[in-house]
């Protein structure tokens, strides 16, 4: 798997690097996908205020902030689920490496083979846990290998639980294992991003401690941004942290250990103290 | 104080009186669901004794009949039911023994009323290019250009059958019907019995399992010619009946170590009307005046000796009726739900005309159908009497059957629409969000998450509405299909007929046995088959709840 490790490293610093640490600077690294006055209005009520932050890569970018805030729906623009969404509107601009993915010549599902995502439930397919693990690479037209589909569910911390089992329906795991059988088949198709909604919010704790061991690993070679309600989680798991609250504002985005012991804004300081939300 | 006037908590006469009136208005709503039931109880005894003639029979005869068939089959049913493995091999037994004597009965009639020569050059030449498709993608380990290639050389296939048509069939109308039969017939059986015993056991037994359907379909068809009887039904009988059974029997025997005698369910039950005719027809019991006989399932229709009136051409026309619809409706109306549920946005001017589509489809679900026949009449009978050009433009003649199947498929395409719809409606949202998540388009999301889990749903409906398209009469008596008809249809250019339509005639005959007799016999199996159906539907259902 050194190989495939490889190829991502190489081929993202061939790219061009387009407007990083331009505004803010605050941060070391490569920004792999930065907003700019986003608005999101489903029908007319609006989601998003206006919301600008750069994600850096390689490290673990989390949002936070209480239900309703808007913290999903950033999530979703980024990969541009909020597509499927027929009466969702968007305003601003994202940017993935530097190109701007709501242009016109951008096909979305180019993008998601770009971006990978974990969603809030376990949402294996009704399949084997093989098939599950090769769906990506089947719908992207690559070629399908065990070597591939151990690797994967080897870096999901995996394999050791299913290896005999392969061929069995993916639906006769646990809550947990199918979450990270979840993640094992979005790193397969080797994205350079992972977004994950609120990935560990429906197992229990020993499965949810097992899904931030994993993130804290797939950290080292990929970008992630998770959406939590769980300021703990946030606090033990990420890098940086973005702070929404109600009425989709981007109130707060620093260092992870800025936020939680020296938040510059009042809100954010209250919200963290449970003081509200 | 009310604990003083009430102390023992009886609530009082007014209490009494609202619960009495509670006890009344249960007693009205029992009553009013045994109305449905014992209506249906009545249509059972009234047909059935028409049918069957019980009171003819002598006592001895139910004598013998519960000591071959009900006690047997009643012991066996206990046992089975305390076993839970015996109780599921029991379920696969009855499937697999009814399912192909059903299937073998379809595939029969199917074939023989299409003509076997024809059903072989679709079949085998429609077959080359598919194939050839399937084994260059066995080469080259999985293409990725066979989704689009299957399909096509189908239908390429199809076209160089009809050009090679006129020279193949000079060729092989030489040969018997029966060697046909077992072409194509006994090929694809065997074939795939032959891929299910490699999947389960191993290669060796796959080839051992073909080539032993194809010999014993063949010795079995060498014994028939010499004993006179035809070669083309024990064809299909053993390599569609006695094929399947035996891989499944043996399977299973193979494969379970306990509850192995539930294999035996519908052997008794065979076994049991069997045994009672022989030992009825040896000691000379008086039995049953029934008009539910062969003859009624094989033979021809005569309209004035009813002993001698069989229903086999109207059965073969339901069919093949039935069936052509089933081609022509339900891609239709399959299509039409996939992009009401997958496509159809909810905004804008598209998604309002989506949303009126959507409620006049079920409003059309409530037509009569007599009104569907009249628009049959005008649509596909008086259209191509007006333009008898565009048939021939496009080398179709006028079809009878055609035009019935098409207004039988316009009458249940509500049906197939609106239970597609549900099925797909009810796949998870989660699942289409893992795929598109994952970087799949909207068809490929369709074709590999949305379809496989909503197919049992989608069959539940076409099977229900195959039932009710099965049953139709007025549709089909306003379009012009003869109510009574003599001989089997050939092929879907052939003349119409259908089941219900002769029960319908059969009814004014002025010959009384007709009008007690034969239409309750012919009912009978009208029902029976509709039972059948609906059956076949509440299993996939079920299964499918279960997994």
């Amino acid at each position: 798997m050194s190989e495939q490790t490889e190829t991502t490293s190489s081929t993202a610093a061939q790219r061009p690097e387009v407007n990083t640490e331009s505004s803010g600077g605050q941060f070391e690294g490569k920004t792999v996908l930065e907003s700019r006055d986003l608005d999101v209005y489903y029908g007319e009520t609006q989601a998003l205020q206006d919301v600008s932050l750069q994600i850096p890569e390689k490290q673990v970018t989390a949002m936070i902030g209480p239900s309703g805030c808007g913290k999903s729906t950033f999530l979703r623009c980024l990969n541009r689920m909020n597509d499927l969404v027929d009466t969702a509107h968007i305003e601003g601009d994202v940017f993935f490496n530097g190109k701007n993915i709501y242009a016109d010549d951008v096909e979305s599902v180019a993008l998601r083979r770009r971006i990978g995502m974990v969603f809030q439930h376990p949402n294996p397919f009704p399949k084997t846990i093989y098939d599950n693990v090769a769906y990506g690479l089947r719908v992207q037209n690559n070629e399908v290998t065990d070597d591939i589909i151990e690797d994967s569910l080897r870096r999901a911390a995996l394999w050791d639980e299913v290896k005999d089992q392969l061929d069995t329906s993916a639906l006769d795991l646990s809550g947990g294992q199918q979450q990270r059988l979840c993640i094992a088949r979005a790193i397969a198709v080797d994205p350079d991003v992972i977004l994950m909604d609120e990935p560990a919010s429906a197992l229990d704790p020993i499965a949810t401690s097992k899904i931030e061991d994993l993130i804290e690993e797939l950290a080292e070679e990929y970008t992630v941004v998770i959406v939590t309600h769980n300021m703990q989680q946030a606090a033990r798991i990420s890098d940086k942290t973005a702070v929404f609250l109600t009425g989709g504002e981007l109130v707060e985005f620093d260092d992870t250990n800025k936020i939680f012991e020296n938040p510059e804004n009042q809100r954010v300081e209250d919200y963290i103290t449970g003081k509200f939300g | 104080m009310a604990a003083e006037t009430d102390p023992t908590f009886d609530g009082g006469s007014e209490l009494r009186r609202r619960k009495l009136l509670g006890q009344v208005f249960e007693g009205v709503l029992v009553a009013s669901t045994l109305v449905g039931v014992l209506a249906l109880v009545a249509l059972f005894v009234l047909i059935g004794n028409d049918a069957l003639g019980p009171a003819e029979a002598d006592a001895s005869w139910f004598l013998l009949y519960f000591v071959t068939l009900v006690a047997p089959t009643s012991v066996y049913t206990l046992l089975v039911r305390r076993d839970e493995v015996a109780s599921s091999i029991n379920g696969l037994s009855f499937a697999t023994v009814f399912g192909s004597l059903i299937g073998s009965a379809v595939v029969y009639v199917v074939v023989d009323s299409v003509r076997p020569h024809d059903v072989a050059i679709y079949l085998v030449v429609g077959s080359l290019f598919p194939a050839l498709v399937l084994a260059y993608n066995r080469i080259t380990g999985g293409s990725h250009y066979t989704g689009p290639a299957l399909p096509v050389s189908i239908l390429f296939g199809l076209v160089s059958a009809r050009i090679l048509y006129p020279f193949i069939i000079p060729v092989i109308s030489i040969v018997a019907d029966w060697i046909l039969f077992v072409v194509v017939v006994t090929g694809p059986v065997a074939a795939g019995l032959g891929l299910f015993v490699t999947s389960r056991w191993s290669r060796r037994y796959g080839a051992v399992t073909a080539v032993a359907v194809l010999g014993a379909t063949l010795a079995t068809a060498g014994v028939a010619i010499t004993q006179g009887i035809d070669p083309a039904l024990s064809v299909v009988l053993v390599s569609v009946v006695a094929g399947p059974v035996a891989v499944v029997s043996l399977d299973t025997f193979k494969r379970r170590e306990t509850g192995r005698y539930g294999l035996l369910g519908p052997w008794l039950l065979i076994g049991g009307i069997v045994a009672g005719a022989w030992l009825e027809r040896q000691l000379g019991i008086e039995g049953l005046e029934t008009w539910l006989t062969p003859t009624l399932l094989l033979n021809s229709w005569s309209s004035f000796r009813p002993e001698q009136a069989g229903i086999y051409p109207q059965l073969v026309g339901s069919v093949l009726v039935v069936g052509t619809m089933a081609v022509l409706s339900f891609p239709v109306g399959v299509g039409a739900a996939i992009y009401l549920e997958e496509y159809a946005p909810s905004t804008g001017w598209r998604g309002r005309l989506a949303t009126a589509l959507d409620v006049n489809i079920s409003n059309l679900a409530g037509v009569p159908s007599v009104v569907y026949g009249l628009l049959g009449l005008a649509l596909f009978q008086n259209f191509f009497g007006v333009a008898p050009w565009l048939p021939r433009a496009l080398g179709l003649k006028p079809s009878l059957v055609i035009a019935a199947a098409a207004t039988l498929g316009l009458l249940i395409l509500p049906i197939v629409i609106v239970s597609s719809q549900e099925a797909l409606r009810s796949v998870p949202d989660e699942l289409r969000q893992g795929s598109y998540g994952l970087g799949a388009s909207r068809w490929q999301t369709i074709r590999n998450v949305v379809l496989p889990e909503a197919v049992p749903g989608i069959l539940t409906g076409m099977i229900l509405a195959l039932g009710r398209a099965i049953g139709e009469t007025a549709p089909l008596v306003i379009i012009g299909v003869a109510t009574t008809t003599y001989s089997a249809p050939e092929g879907v250019f052939g003349s119409a007929a259908a089941l219900p339509l002769q029960i319908f005639a059969s009814a004014a005959n002025s010959i009384p046995e007709y009008r007690t007799g034969v239409v309750a016999a012919a009912s009978v199996i009208l029902l029976a088959t509709m039972l059948i159906m609906n059956s076949t539907a509440i299993l996939i259902r079920n299964r499918y709840e279960n997994n």
